[in-house]
């Protein structure tokens, strides 16, 4: 049986590696399409193999040398940088003010690029579709290692880690294989609902733990992660409500 | 020459790292990383109080939260006009 903060937390990074693993997808079915799958996909292995060295790696190392107290604090003011930054982007997108992410015309301009170049070859690899993928992959990848590391520390250790790690495997994993029966960008993924539900846990675990790490008591203890997540989810809907009426209103003006 | 070649690797290295880190947490938006230093220093300062240290760091997000979003549009509205 697992519990309720270790399935919030599987949940939660899921997610957000799903909505990474949405756009390195993309970069990786138009390199694959136009330059070959081998190199592509060696590109891509040896950046998923990288991204699991520096999770194992840095994470024990923290884990071993750094206070919990101080690691939550830092873990804690990361994550709230990171949900809000998530949370202002999804609001934007949601209210109108900034274009939704549209995986299909990336798709189009990524084969248009890769199309025209040439590449160096050696011998049986494509050094450009490697290069490509590799880098796709790798800074994709970098925000979901940033939650595993923060959510598998933060939540108390070695085990948490391994479940942080797991529920990255899991996103990512859904993804790779929708995206392999499909073999298209998955535009249809709603990505934008996914971006406000994750910026809303990853705010939430944020407050919680960067205030946890300062001292501050929480009323009801973990329980209060429920109560921080209503409050969050309720602000949000309420800007998304807001902020849409005054972009109608402005089209509006214009028209 | 390959010791100035070898500091200049080194000193582009270095710079590198700094604006990756720079652009991966502060990115556009250097109000919500100060917020967040702010809200974490009120949290520090308040946190021997059970009902200021827990209310006062959940308004300060909600507030840093409706700023940034109102910050955006205006920049948003002000481009597209």
């Amino acid at each position: 049986m697992i519990d309720q903060s270790t399935a919030l937390l599987l949940i939660t990074v899921a997610v957000a590696s799903a909505v990474e693993a949405v756009e390195a997808l993309t970069i990786i079915l138009a390199s694959g399409i136009t330059r070959g799958w081998r190199s592509t996909f060696e590109g891509a292995l040896l950046a998923i193999a990288c991204l699991g060295v520096i999770v194992a790696a840095v994470g024990t190392a923290l884990i071993q040398y750094v206070p919990l107290y101080i690691l939550r604090t830092l873990v804690g003011t990361l994550l709230l940088i990171f949900g809000l930054q998530w949370l202002t982007k999804a609001i934007l997108r949601e209210t109108g003010f900034k274009a939704l992410h549209d995986e299909c015309d990336i798709y189009d301009k990524e084969i248009a690029t890769l199309s025209k170049e040439k590449g160096i070859l050696r011998g049986k690899r494509d050094s450009l579709a490697f290069a490509v993928s590799f880098k796709g992959v790798l800074l994709e990848g970098m925000e979901v290692i940033m939650i595993v590391i923060s959510f598998g520390l933060a939540s108390g250790g070695h085990d948490q880690l391994g479940t942080a790690a797991l529920g990255a495997l899991v996103g990512v994993g859904i993804i790779s294989v929708v995206g392999a029966v499909v073999a298209r960008p998955l535009a249809r993924v709603p990505e934008n609902y996914m971006k406000l539900g994750v910026g809303n846990l990853l705010t939430v675990f944020g407050v919680f733990w960067m205030g946890e790490g300062v001292g501050v008591h929480w009323p009801l203890g973990d329980l209060f992660i429920l109560v921080l997540l209503a409050i969050i989810f309720v602000a949000t809907l309420g800007l998304v409500t807001y902020f849409k009426r005054v972009h109608e209103s402005k089209i509006e003006v214009r028209a | 020459m390959p010791i100035e070649k070898t500091l200049g690797a080194l000193w582009k290295g270095i710079k590198s790292f700094f604006s990756f880190w720079k652009d991966f947490l502060v990115g556009d938006s250097p109000v919500l990383a100060l917020g967040v230093l702010i809200i974490l220093g009120v949290a520090y300062l308040s946190r021997g109080s059970a009902i200021l240290a827990p209310a006062s760091t959940i308004i300060l997000v909600l507030v840093l939260m409706t700023f940034t979003v109102w910050q955006k549009t205006k920049t948003r509205s002000h481009s597209q006009s």
